[in-house]
């Protein structure tokens, strides 16, 4: 029996925890170690896989006398949020998040942090337990890295776990201009379920307003670029599972001022950990939302069921809207033929926009400031998607190594929502007409 | 002492005696003529007419057919405005005193008849013609400072029609101003109602407070005002111009072209203008003739302190039939009134004008180093705004708009940004006149005479009438 029967056969209407962890129980067998992802890294003892960080990199190491070596560059860095928005960041090896480290309980690291940031920088591992002057507090647990030089931080990662790192010199602009990371421990030791994917999803939020090129580490409200690992969505790689895989997202908050509450379609997960540590499997629960906070991360494990291309998002309405603006009047509704006369004499080029809602404007073909991604969203297999920044799509595939991660899911013929025939209506007694 | 020069001359001259006496007196025409070389300005002749017609010449009609330029609102004014014909026929006055000045005196005679009566036996008949020679041998004394005094009223004369060559240039351009402020600000109040009409669309959505369209309409209605006070400032400066063009009843419906005119690139100075001006002035002209003549009366006074009351005359005496015939000389002994007093009168005279003069002279090189700053700082300012305030003012609506469509901004932002353009529109045009308010100003100056530059009107923004409203 594979694992789709056993799904099938489990009967969908099961209760998902018991589904889901009979499952992961079942994915340790040694035939499920053929079904790992085509060249997957293995991260630890017991099969563990390496964790996968979508747009992003994990941090290598070179081992010296048994001692993991590491070498993060704080600098500045121009990064691409998505086609059409580029700016000025700060950020670790060449990218925001920086490359994500990635370690086994027990090791001893040794991570050299040079800064080449026009400021003092130092680096706090945010959640690890370790000797207090490694900790990284500029002034408090030692002196700031003075622009040009290399410090180095050395200790043994003691528990497992999904932790951050991030600059602890002036955090109200070096963390808004994208100077963090993720920090993953694996046991030593396998822990509960194995997974087949361990993804890493880091959540930041940005003020650029539309037309500039550096964030705004002043920016205390009013965040208009909202992205997973750096990335807005249409630029956010998808996260491709199998159906029937036990998936890990290792979700982390270093954004300034907003708490995440990210909402997976198609599923239910259980939140396994915090950065806190593992939570009990008697403590779990099914979510389809969790809500991360600042400064916090998150760990969520779930074995999806139904095939298809599922959203993964924010669900703030704001932060899945890309740059669009908080001061404007709402002209939902409003009668404009007035307006619109008078206007075209005053204001050759203006069109009102909004009075019947605001879902097109992404699509609307109108000139805009460059380097900006007002209201933008990404094509989707039926229509544009007019939602942006913390979006991300999760590709749940039978066959998820042979998968291409741009292609979109093709549904089984009658499995599409589409429009109502009227015999069929006049049949289940529906006029679309009636007013009640 | 400064007066002795002139002094000798006009002595010389009372000396040639009565050659210069009865020369040809000028005509209106030539005065007319004299008047056009100093002014450079082409004054008709109807000017200089016997007839003082009760109605303005129909030469100007043509004129006011077309769309009104400066130059043929200045041709109009030279053709219609009365001050300025009052003020050559005042000439007259001056030409008046100057024919007085060079006739020759009367000769007296006198004639006395005796009735035979008593022991006379025959009726005795005496004849006297006398001449007074003094007089004759002062006339062209005085006269030369008559012609000084008319030479004086020519440069007067000329100097009032460059003044009116100037205020008929600013006052034209006052009002091609206005006129072209009143079209940006009709524009502005377009998108006052706009934003009005926003806010009334929005309001009956239920989008935003009763408060946002109390704004917008106060906003509104404020434009409103102040576009009504522009028309009126047109209105104003209209007539203004048509009392300088002295034109009423259906004269008065000319109509001025479209917008004042964009400055050269390159602002052109002429070398050395205070030494032009000083040698174009009229006012130190008309100072110098003025000057002229008081040493020429100062003359004529100490002339006559020391030249005897001398009369020379015939006498005739008829008695029997038989004349006798016999000449005689009178005169009077300059011992005790030798015109001292009327003497230093005019010396005085003389000296308070020299003075003045050279007062004159400092208010010209200072006036027209002013009307040069004046101009050049105009001249940058126009230049400025066409360049660069108003590409910027552009840019910014430009952007806005940008922003508009990229949901940045709402409607109400793009409206400030596009009145705010029209401000510095506004605010160019107000540079334009100053520019050529300058310009006609500082040309006057070289032309001979200091104008009261008209100040510009005082920029009425049209902006900041409203907050914008809506938003959160």
């Amino acid at each position: 029996m594979d694992r789709r029967s056993f799904i099938h056969a489990g009967g969908l209407a099961a209760g998902a925890a018991l589904l889901t962890r009979g499952l992961a129980h079942a994915q340790e067998r040694p035939e499920h170690a053929a079904g790992q992802p085509a060249g997957a890294r293995i991260a630890g003892a017991g099969n563990q896989p390496a964790v996968v960080t979508p747009n992003g990199s994990t941090l290598p190491w070179r081992v010296v006398d048994g001692v993991k070596v590491g070498h993060l560059i704080a600098e500045p860095i121009q990064h691409e949020f998505a086609p059409g928005l580029k700016t000025e960041a700060w950020g670790y090896n060449g990218s925001t998040p920086g490359p994500t480290i990635e370690a086994v309980e027990g090791d001893r690291l040794r991570i050299y942090v040079t800064n080449r940031l026009p400021e003092p920088t130092s680096v706090h591992w945010h959640g690890l337990v370790l000797p207090n002057g490694m900790d990284g507090v500029s002034g408090l647990n030692q002196r700031p890295i003075p622009p040009g030089e290399t410090y180095v931080y050395e200790f043994v990662v003691r528990y497992p776990g999904t932790y951050m790192y991030h600059s602890h010199f002036d955090e109200m602009t070096q963390i808004a201009l994208g100077g963090v990371g993720m920090f993953i421990v694996h046991p030593k030791k396998p822990r509960g379920p194995r997974v087949d994917r361990d993804f890493v999803l880091m959540t930041h939020e940005w003020k650029i307003n539309a037309g500039a090129r550096r964030p705004d580490p002043n920016a205390m409200s009013d965040f208009n670029v909202l992205t997973f690992n750096g990335k807005a969505f249409p630029a956010t790689a998808p996260l491709v599972v199998g159906r029937g895989e036990r998936a890990r997202i290792r979700l982390g908050n270093l954004g300034p001022m907003d708490h995440h509450p990210i909402h997976l379609h198609g599923l239910s997960f259980q939140v396994t950990a915090t950065d806190g540590g593992y939570v009990p499997a008697s403590a779990q629960y099914p979510e389809t939302t969790v809500l991360v906070p600042v400064g916090s991360t998150r760990v969520i494990e779930f074995v999806p069921e139904e095939p298809g291309d599922w959203a993964v998002h924010c669900h703030m309405t704001h932060h899945v809207m890309m740059q669009m603006g908080h001061g404007l009047p709402n002209m939902v509704g409003a009668d404009t033929r007035t307006l619109d006369r008078r206007m075209s004499r005053v204001m050759p080029g203006y069109m009102t926009m909004g009075t019947t809602g605001m879902g097109g404007m992404g699509e609307m073909p109108m000139p805009i400031p460059p380097n900006s991604l007002p209201m933008k969203g990404g094509d989707g297999p039926f229509s544009y998607i007019d939602m942006g920044g913390m979006f991300t799509v999760l590709k749940v595939r039978e066959e998820p190594g042979k998968a291409d991660p741009n292609g979109w899911y093709t549904h089984p013929a009658g499995t599409v929502a589409g429009p109502a025939a009227a015999e069929k209506m006049r049949a289940d007694g529906i006029d679309p007409s009636a007013r009640k | 002492m400064r007066i002795d020069p002139w002094r000798a001359r006009l002595l010389a001259a009372g000396l040639s005696l009565s050659a210069a006496a009865g020369c040809a007196a000028p005509s209106a025409a030539s005065d007319l003529g004299r008047i056009r070389e100093l002014s450079h300005l082409d004054l008709p002749s109807s000017t200089a007419a016997e007839e003082v017609e009760p109605a303005a010449t129909s030469d100007a009609r043509p004129l006011l057919s077309r769309p009104l330029t400066a130059d043929a609102a200045v041709r109009v004014a030279l053709l219609n405005n009365r001050e300025l014909r009052a003020a050559l026929r005042e000439i007259g006055v001056a030409r008046g005193h100057l024919v007085q000045a060079g006739v020759l005196p009367n000769p007296e005679l006198e004639v006395q008849v005796t009735p035979r009566q008593g022991t006379l036996e025959h009726t005795r008949v005496e004849l006297g013609v006398e001449f007074d020679l003094t007089s004759a041998i002062l006339a062209p004394l005085g006269e030369r400072a008559a012609r000084a005094d008319h030479e004086a009223a020519r440069y007067r004369a000329a100097g009032a029609v460059v003044e009116l060559g100037y205020s008929v240039r600013a006052a034209f351009y006052a009002a091609q101003a206005t006129q072209q402020r009143l079209a940006i600000a009709n524009r502005a109040l377009d998108a006052f109602t706009a934003a009005r009409d926003a806010a009334r669309a929005l309001f009956e959505a239920g989008n935003v407070p009763e408060l946002d369209v109390a704004t917008q309409e106060a906003g509104y209605e404020a434009a409103r005002v102040a576009v009504a006070g522009i028309e009126l400032g047109l209105l104003d400066r209209r007539e203004q111009l048509q009392r300088l063009l002295g034109l009423s009843g259906a004269e008065t419906s000319w109509r001025i072209a479209d917008e004042i005119p964009r400055p050269p690139e390159k602002l052109a100075m002429p070398p050395r203008p205070e030494a032009r001006a000083l040698s174009a002035s009229l006012e130190l002209a008309e100072l110098r003739s003025r000057l002229e003549a008081a040493a020429g009366r100062a003359g004529l006074a100490r002339t006559a302190g020391w030249l005897p009351d001398l009369s020379v005359g015939v006498r005739g005496e008829r008695e029997d039939e038989v004349w006798q015939v016999g000449a005689g000389l009178r005169l009077t002994l300059p011992l005790f009134d030798r015109k001292q007093g009327a003497t230093m009168a005019h010396a005085a005279e003389f000296d308070s004008l020299l003075e003045r003069y050279h007062g004159r002279a400092i208010d010209v090189r200072s006036a027209v180093r002013a009307a040069q700053n004046r101009l050049a700082s105009a001249h940058a300012r126009v230049l400025h705004h066409q360049r660069v305030l108003v590409p910027a003012r552009t840019r910014v609506l430009e952007q806005t708009l940008l922003q508009y469509n990229a949901m940045q901004v709402g409607v109400f932002e793009l409206l400030q940004a596009r009145r705010e353009q029209l401000d510095a529109e506004l605010a160019q045009v107000d540079a334009l006149r100053d520019y050529w308010t300058s310009r006609a100003a500082f040309d006057a100056i070289l032309a001979g005479r200091r104008v009261e530059v008209m100040g510009t009107i005082a920029p009425a923004p049209m902006s900041g009438a409203a907050e914008s409203g809506g938003g959160h």
